[in-house]
């Protein structure tokens, strides 16, 4: 998160640092201004075209039923967002996007630092190979990981059937991605592989930021590796720390390709996620619950689900950064 | 310190066997390509193919359109890099460098939307995309997809560029440089490491990117990227288990090998993004 970091701000311009004395110099600069904005022009369209504006123009569409072809002209008022906040799959969407974040951002921090620990030993040989080994999944396409797994289940889901059935932990033929209480865990756990390196870099590069006389001086002065590890390596990773949950968190709440893929929110929505319900209402089902394109609908919910994200952001970096400050954490 | 060495080699062991367990699905894929179609059923868990069957690969490539979205999405990921890295490198250069009016303005709009969720916003651009004439072409997706990467872009560079020393364009100001040249013989050659960096990052969101070329080739199957491929391959194919393994490891191995001789900018540059 670059942006945390204060701009450390330089006096950059020669001609501000002394104030300009003839009119040549006066020209120059503002030619130096002339150009800084022609150069600044093409990143500042593309924000405002293709990132600003689309914030506000899909505040408009709210206000329309609107099929998305041609101009929308049927308003409908607050109707949508009436529809949205009276709509289960709404809710359970959204229920399910939290189940998910709730599993896979704990276990993927707990197992990422642990990893990290092990392979921020100085004397570990090979410690860059084993990193790029766990942090490989990152780099490969999650749609492409979810046709995958949809392989793989299907292809050993009868076996593993067979196994349990024997063991007597399930009593008849499951069905993995199309069951309701399963096809979410099986989500969870590609979604907890697929990112993790992420946050093992993460913690790498937090945990190389401790000075090794702090460890040094643990080490006179007695204390032991849990010690070391609860008074040190958990303090100076405080600051870090918040980053990464931050970053978890907002990463797990944009899941939408391994469920359009895996499952595409089914079976009957009980893997739907709300970039799915989203997506599905825009650009209609791809399965049994297709539906009419209604893009007044599916504005409406983006535009509640990005309140609630910007609200809980807010709430998330208040709290995470007042329990770091009391050393709470 | 025999302890200590039998505890390291079990470190190793520990490391070594849980890694390669780790990637085991795609050893799994990249077998399974090489099978045949009774094979893939009866090996069970075994990666290992009996014999090499090369023929999924040919049958991917020609008849079931690989070769197609192959060209697609390095045309897609080629253009989103070149115009990801023109663009924020000019932009970080000025922001770092100088004191135009209305400079605290420009960094706070950049920053504000790093703050914002992203995607959510996608029907507003499809409906923009629509009126500019560039739905379902690859334009549509190489802009689109630049613009989300450019203010992560243009803050590594300005950061980048902060960190070089003022005295280096003093020197070829002297010597009668002007903005471009400064900018272009001096700073851009400097920045090798970040352009990299943002390149690789670009180069991967590009190339596995999901949700934005499934918006914008809903309606030509001739424009889709090797990820929309496999998706709508198993929807409209789905028995064809071993072609769609080729077609994983078609899809994998590029971006795969991209990373591994590259990684150090990746890692380096998640690194510092975080400590900042």
């Amino acid at each position: 998160m670059a942006v945390t970091a204060p701009v450390r701000e330089h006096s950059t311009d020669t001609a501000r640092a002394e104030p300009p004395r003839s009119a040549g110099r006066r020209r120059a600069r503002r030619r130096t201004y002339l150009w800084s904005y022609v150069y600044l022009a093409p990143m500042m369209v593309l924000l405002l075209v293709f990132v600003v504006y689309p914030i506000i123009a899909s505040l408009g569409y709210t206000f329309y039923k609107w099929d998305g072809i041609g101009d929308p002209s049927d308003f409908v008022g607050l109707d949508n967002f009436r529809q949205i906040v009276h709509d289960s799959i709404f809710w359970r969407s959204l229920g399910h996007t939290f189940v998910y974040a709730a599993f896979v951002v704990p276990i993927q921090l707990v197992l990422a630092l642990a990893l990290a620990l092990v392979l921020n030993n100085k004397k570990l040989r090979f410690a860059s190979f084993y990193r790029t080994l766990f942090f490989l999944p990152v780099v490969t396409s999650a749609a492409v990981i979810g046709v995958v797994i949809q392989l793989l289940v299907s292809n050993f889901g009868d076996s593993i059937n067979s196994v349990l059935l024997k063991l007597q932990v399930i009593d008849q033929h499951v069905d993995w991605l199309g069951d309701p209480h399963f096809a979410l865990g099986i989500i969870i756990l590609v979604g907890i592989w697929h990112t993790f390196g992420y946050n093992l870099v993460y913690f790498l590069a937090g945990l190389q930021t401790i000075p090794d006389e702090l460890y040094e001086a643990a080490r006179l002065d007695g204390a032991g590796r849990f010690a070391t590890f609860r008074y040190i390596t958990i303090p100076m990773l405080r600051a870090v720390g918040v980053v990464i949950v931050i970053l978890a968190v907002i990463g797990t709440f944009q899941i939408f390709d391994l469920v359009q893929v895996l499952t595409s929110g089914g079976p009957f929505f009980a893997t739907e996620v709300v970039n799915t319900y989203i997506y599905h209402l825009a650009f209609g089902g791809s399965n049994a619950n297709a539906v009419q394109p209604d893009i007044g609908l599916a504005s409406a919910a983006s535009f509640v689900y990005g309140v609630l994200l910007i609200a809980f952001s807010v709430v998330q970096v208040v709290v995470l950064r007042s329990l770091a400050k009391r050393r709470a954490l | 310190m025999t302890r200590r060495r039998v505890v390291t080699a079990m470190t190793h062991v520990a490391l070594l066997v849980s890694g390669l367990a780790w990637l085991y699905p795609l050893f799994w894929a990249l077998g399974s390509s090489l099978k045949s179609d009774d094979d893939f059923f009866t090996d069970g868990l075994n990666p290992m193919p009996s014999h090499f069957l090369w023929a999924n690969y040919l049958n991917a490539w020609r008849e079931a359109s690989f070769s197609r979205y192959f060209m697609n999405t390095i045309l897609i990921t080629l253009g989103t890099v070149v115009i990801t890295l023109v663009v924020t490198s000019c932009a970080g250069y000025v922001l770092a460098r100088t004191r135009f009016p209305g400079r605290g303005f420009c960094l706070g709009l950049v920053s504000a939307t790093l703050f914002l969720p992203h995607g959510y916003t996608i029907i507003p651009v499809f409906d923009l995309m629509q009126r500019l004439h560039l739905l379902n072409s690859l334009w549509s997706v190489v802009i689109v997809q630049a613009s989300g990467g450019v203010v992560f872009g243009t803050f590594l560079f300005m950061g980048y560029f902060m960190a070089v020393d003022r005295e280096l364009e003093d020197a070829a100001q002297v010597d009668g440089a002007n903005f471009h040249q400064t900018f272009a013989r001096i700073m851009l050659p400097l920045s090798g490491p970040m352009l990299a960096t943002v390149g690789l990052f670009t180069a991967i969101t590009a190339w596995n990117s999901f949700f934005i070329p499934l918006v914008f080739t809903l309606g030509r199957p001739e424009l889709r990227t090797l990820a929309i491929g496999m998706y709508a391959f198993i929807g409209e194919n789905s028995t064809e288990w071993t072609l769609l393994c080729a077609g994983t490891v078609i899809t994998l191995a590029p971006i795969i090998l991209l990373f591994v001789l590259l990684q150090r900018f990746f890692v380096n540059g998640l690194a510092g993004a975080v400590k900042q």
